[in-house]
């Protein structure tokens, strides 16, 4: 594709992106799933830096977003401090973590690497479920309720929190791409293409992982306060949940196609409104059903592409050219 | 070049077209608006790991909603309907918010009945109480009418009074029997429900000067137990407290049981309190008690109508959800509208005491400021011959309790 027109398809996406919300109720329902479209769309991009670039099969990501999470709220609920400033020191904490949890697992390949990372996201979990003093324990903690304004970071309406998931989207994308496109982003594929041969090539590539690990857990922690300031209520269940959050990115990634810059965005504009839908349509008739149809859904649409959603709608672009 | 062009074109716009119609999808709106009708949301955790509690506790409601329509609906309404929304919240708060907001957006509810779970009950309240949409629950953990908010009501006593209850009428009970309890044993899963009525528990003991010789938390869905049975053990304890859902209670009372610890077990409502907990430990079932909300043998002319439809006892949970229900119904009659304004202070002003109020203790439901029914008092129920009788307090209860020390 010519640039010129690859910018102007990106300028007319970005259009219509921020022509959205204006044709819907903004205190609805509509503008709220739209919202966790974006955010997820953003957590999945971060995970993608590492499961993506770097074949990293992150199972833990989880655990950096409740950092961040539980960073910016405690700080708020313990010493006032708004979420803007909270964010900073949530994602240094999340950078922190992904760099400790990095040494070791980044030596670990394939499933090694995800279950240690599965693990990691599971033990802080449980440390925050037992820090009650800290993080309030198994019963939550919730951001109390202020006057709504930017300050703080708190809207009585959807549709700013709509604005600010999409520029958190769009940031994290740019990231994303701006690593791609970097030698950071050279290393981590020739890592994924051939670790060994890398290696021989002069790659650094533990250091090069863990790069890309700080990174990724520092977007998801600053992630995880745009979902405390969402929410407003959250618990360690919640923000570190392995099938909500963990497996949920990884998925979104792994269902819009690992590795690009659209993937994610692609898996999240598919996941999140079709397990609304089966929920909305399914939650009434036999109870659990709309699990099952959405678990099924997703078993289908990774049987017929696994490589996802992208090369789907690339397949379905050859087999119409042909005939 | 040009085909090259054109394919990336076409992908995109296939794409697209995929995207608009998978995005557009759930959101046509889904007004089932019936003139003549009061639609009513209903959020429970359908599947997942509650998914037997939010069955029982549908049930409860669509019985209670069932009979009001069949006795003519809302009269001051003109005989409108009750008609349910329901939905699920699975096991996450996320989606739990997700589904309030879709039932306030889409199905103009006038309230909102759920969500068993507290977790998901408060991750609700936040969506009703900025939209001023009652939020009537039987969840009971303390923070539910302990922030203030105007458009929650809560049918059931708090978790840290019913974690005192739990040890105060135990305390009765084995004075009753001639025993003056010394030592007790706390165990109870690590999650909201099981820390704050811990809590509870604590305080009582402390409060009447009884040492807590073992007092362990344990990860939910824990499968081996044996460490926690043989610290039970040697600590002494003339009576144990265990707080847990249905698996860790079967496997609690069995290795108990099996290892011939015949001391008192006083159970923590939830998994001490269903039907499941004697048929999945037979006779090792006969004697324990609990703490529990209400119960069914309080008012057997009205759950009789629930055994009869679903075929096993009216459990608490759906008992109480019922109630949510008809106290939902008579705010609504005395406000003669669905306003949310009228109908908040209709739900704040009344007392309640027609339909399924009569089966809660205090024979009504009244609320206070905080939206928490002043009225109820927890119950202690034992199992006989797998049923569960309410044997304390002494005013109320059907049967003297069997305390074995």
């Amino acid at each position: 594709m010519k640039p010129a027109l690859k910018y102007a398809l990106i300028a007319l996406a970005l259009a219509v992106a921020v022509a959205v919300p204006f044709g819907l109720e903004p205190r609805g329902y509509a503008t709220r799933i739209l919202c966790l479209v974006l955010l997820f769309a953003a957590m999945a991009q971060a995970w993608n830096i590492v499961g993506g670039l770097a074949n990293q099969m992150s199972l833990g990501h989880a655990a950096f977003f409740g950092i961040g999470a539980y960073g910016s709220t405690i700080l708020l609920v313990k010493y006032g401090i708004s979420p803007w400033l909270g964010l900073l020191p949530g994602m240094a904490a999340g950078g922190v973590a992904a760099w400790l949890i990095s040494l070791p697992t980044m030596r670990l390949r394939g499933h090694y690497f995800a279950l240690a990372t599965l693990a990691f996201g599971e033990v802080m979990r449980l440390v925050a479920n037992t820090w009650g003093g800290l993080t309030g324990g198994p019963s939550g903690i919730s951001v109390p309720f202020s006057k709504p304004g930017l300050a703080v970071f708190q809207f009585k309406d959807m549709r700013p929190y709509y604005f600010l998931m999409l520029a958190a989207l769009l940031v994290v994308t740019a990231i994303f791409a701006g690593i791609r496109h970097s030698k950071l982003g050279y290393r981590l594929r020739a890592i994924r293409e051939n670790p060994s041969a890398a290696e021989a090539i002069g790659v650094d590539t533990t250091r090069t992982k863990i790069i890309a690990a700080v990174v990724s857990g520092a977007l998801m922690a600053g992630l995880g306060t745009f979902y405390a300031q969402f929410q407003f209520f959250f618990d360690p269940d919640t923000v570190f949940s392995i099938p909500a959050i963990s497996v949920r990115v990884a998925m979104i990634a792994i269902v819009g196609g690992v590795g690009t810059t659209i993937g994610p965005i692609v898996g999240a504009l598919f996941l999140i409104p079709i397990e609304e839908l089966a929920n909305q349509t399914f939650s009434d008739q036999a109870a659990g059903l709309s699990q099952l149809v959405f678990g099924l859904l997703l078993i289908v649409v990774i049987l017929a592409e696994p490589r996802g959603l992208l090369e789907i709608g690339r397949r379905l672009w050859r087999w119409r050219g042909r005939t | 070049m040009t085909t090259q062009r054109k394919a990336g074109l076409g992908r995109r716009s296939t794409l697209k077209l995929g995207v608009a119609g998978a995005l557009a999808a759930p959101f046509l709106s889904q007004r089932a608006h019936a003139a003549g009708s009061v639609n009513v949301g209903v959020i429970l955790p359908l599947s997942g790991a509650n998914a037997q509690f939010g069955i029982n506790a549908r049930n409860g409601i669509q019985l209670a909603a069932d009979q009001i329509n069949a006795a003519g609906g809302i009269k001051s309404l003109g005989g409108a309907k009750i008609n349910l929304i329901v939905a699920d919240s699975t096991s996450t708060p996320t989606t739990a918010v997700n589904v309030a907001q879709r039932l306030l957006t889409q199905n103009d509810v006038v309230a909102i009945l759920g969500a068993f779970v507290s977790t998901l009950t408060i991750a609700i309240s936040e969506v009703t109480e900025r939209r001023g949409i009652p939020l009537l629950t039987m969840s009971f953990a303390d923070q539910i009418t302990g922030r203030g908010f105007e458009n929650i009501f809560q049918v059931v006593a708090k978790a840290s009074v019913i974690g005192k209850a739990q040890f105060d009428d135990t305390l009765a009970i084995a004075a009753a029997s001639g025993q003056k309890l010394e030592r007790i044993a706390i165990m109870y899963e690590d999650t909201a429900y099981g820390t704050s009525q811990a809590g509870g528990l604590r305080t009582g003991a402390k409060n009447a000067g009884v040492q807590v010789v073992m007092d362990e938390a344990y990860p939910l869905g824990i499968t081996d137990i044996t460490p926690l049975i043989n610290k039970l053990r040697s600590s002494g304890a003339q009576a144990v407290f265990p707080v847990s859902y249905l698996n860790d209670s079967l496997l609690i009372i069995r290795a108990m049981r099996q290892q011939g610890i015949t001391i008192p077990a006083i159970g923590g409502a939830a998994g001490y309190v269903i039907p499941d907990f004697a048929k999945g430990l037979g006779e090792y079932a006969e004697g324990v008690l609990s703490i529990n909300l209400s119960n069914y043998d309080l008012a057997p002319n009205l759950t009789k109508a629930f055994s009869d439809r679903f075929g096993y006892f009216m459990v608490h949970e759906a008992l109480e959800h019922a109630v949510c229900m008809s106290v939902l119904a008579q705010a609504i009659e005395n406000a003669k509208s669905t306003e949310p304004d009228k109908l908040r202070a209709a739900l704040h002003a009344g007392k309640f005491t027609n339909g399924w109020c009569a089966a809660m203790t205090g024979g009504a439901v009244q609320f206070d400021s905080t939206g928490l029914n002043t009225l109820s008092v927890p119950v202690m129920v034992q199992w006989r011959n797998n049923e569960l009788v309410t044997v304390w307090p002494a005013d109320v209860a059907k049967a003297k309790p069997v305390w074995k020390s």
